[in-house]
């Protein structure tokens, strides 16, 4: 029988209590700032619409109502791609080896939007979410008892706990300066190809939203190719990657 | 203090209060985890032999091809999915069949639209239930009317009732139709899901081990 060790009965969350803490302080920012959370669990739907219900009805009276869905349809990057805005969350419950939730993350800097993934067993990549919050891999039948579910009250709990601190809730954009600009000219940003010209310009969505970006240096993309951007030119191609766990 | 902090005040004030509440949030995260995994705990200790019984008519029913009906509602109604789902599609041993009365949004628009919402599990009941099989429901708050009323039209039709409930056990413990009562006593709905959830699958994993030698029987 496996079921939850004193690991967890210790309430020793250890790394994962701090992880938490960062990501409900990072989506109780995104919300005051407009967002909407967008939640997918190809493997198990129950939890992603468990996550929906959650902030859009809370358990305790008083507590405000929070744009939360549940990504359902066949496929999860089609439904994101159209409908997530710079500044949403994406948050996903799946094992690392899931396919659709991998490219998914992997397009979230084009789509400018902020990554929580939640999982058990092989940890996914370093940086492929903004937040991974990961159970051990000995607790691999965790999806069913009910962990999971303590994971995502407690995202619940702590961004509430996080309203309480209005003046911690701003979060400054970065100053824009045109030509000079340090955020748009010394560094690579990440561009999904809208549309392609006949000039062999593109139409790309970043997170500062849409713009035309000169392709010759790349060669010929495609719709939904990603590019990098610099100073107004497709520098070079994210080649599409298979998903890789790391051990824990 | 930096010879530059006097320009900048505020942000240094953030920066201080954003790692105090960090803190905070950090230790509210470990001491929900250790009451829920302790409530978990005297949860699966006081529902032991409670889940033993259960465990033994669900695997005699399944060997006999009853099928198991789950519904709730809200956070409930997604637990239901997930139960029916761990049936259906074991992470290991053998599949069972199992549907939660909440998936088709299409049946229970019909329903709330035609009757009322306090119908929605009782109407699939007389549709799809038969002498053998079974339905658990889930309320934290033990009250839900569409759950009682599921387990009401149940008792009718020989079908086994099985009930997790939170608090005292609300209305499910006063439930004549329904035959096992579980309840996780708490007053958190949080906490009372999370045990709830654990139970369940304690549950699910007693009857794969009792049901190699229900089917050989």
């Amino acid at each position: 029988m496996t079921m939850p060790q004193s690991g967890a009965a210790a309430g020793a969350l250890g790394p994962l209590a701090r992880d938490l803490a960062a990501a409900s302080l990072a989506m109780a920012r995104r919300f005051s700032a407009g967002a909407t959370m967008w939640c997918c669990s190809p493997t198990w739907p129950h939890h992603a619409r468990h996550v929906a219900v959650e902030f859009v009805h809370p358990v305790i009276v008083g507590k405000r109502a929070l744009p939360a869905l549940m990504v359902a349809g066949p496929d999860v990057v089609e439904s994101l791609r159209v409908s997530v805005r710079p500044g949403d969350i994406v948050l996903a419950v799946a094992g690392a080896e899931d396919p659709s939730v991998a490219e998914a993350m992997r397009r979230a800097h084009a789509w400018g939007v902020e990554t929580i993934w939640i999982g058990v067993g092989p940890r996914p990549g370093a940086g492929v979410a903004h937040h991974v919050l990961w159970l051990p891999e000995s607790e691999a039948l965790a999806p069913y008892d009910g962990r999971f579910i303590l994971l995502y009250h407690l995202l619940w709990e702590l961004t509430h706990v996080c309203f309480e601190h209005p003046g911690l809730l701003k979060v400054d954009d970065p100053v824009c300066e045109g030509e000079v600009c340090i955020t748009c000219s010394d560094e690579g940003r990440v561009g999904e190809v809208i549309a392609v010209r006949d000039d062999g310009d593109a139409l790309v969505r970043t997170s500062d939203g849409r713009e035309t970006v000169d392709t010759t240096l790349v060669g010929p993309v495609g719709r939904n190719d990603l590019v990098l951007i610099h100073a107004g030119s497709a520098i070079s191609r994210l080649a599409p990657e298979v998903s890789q766990a790391v051990g824990p | 203090m930096s010879s530059a902090d006097f320009l900048y005040p505020m942000i240094e004030g953030d920066e201080t209060d954003a790692a105090s509440l960090l803190a905070d949030l950090e230790r509210s995260a470990d001491a929900k985890a250790t009451t829920s995994a302790a409530l978990t705990a005297a949860t699966l200790d006081q529902v032991d032999r409670q889940l033993e019984e259960v465990a033994a008519e669900m695997a005699r029913r399944f060997a006999a091809g009853g099928r198991l009906f789950t519904c709730g509602n809200g956070g409930s109604a997604t637990d239901a999915a997930g139960v029916a789902a761990l049936f259906t599609y074991p992470p290991h041993g053998d599949p069972l069949p199992a549907r939660s009365l909440v998936s088709d949004e299409s049946i229970l628009t019909a329903l709330s639209n035609d009757i009322g919402f306090e119908v929605v599990f009782s109407r699939q009941l007389i549709a799809h239930a038969r002498a053998g099989d079974m339905v658990m429901g889930f309320s934290t708050s033990g009250n839900s009317p569409n759950v009682i009323k599921a387990f009401e039209e149940a008792a009718r039709r020989e079908v086994l009732t099985i009930g997790l409930a939170g608090y005292e056990g609300g209305a499910m413990a006063a439930c004549d139709a329904l035959v096992h009562c579980i309840v996780v006593r708490s007053d958190s709905v949080h906490r009372i899901q999370e045990a709830q959830s654990a139970t369940a699958y304690r549950l699910w994993e007693r009857v794969q081990s009792r049901l190699p030698a229900e089917v050989m029987a």
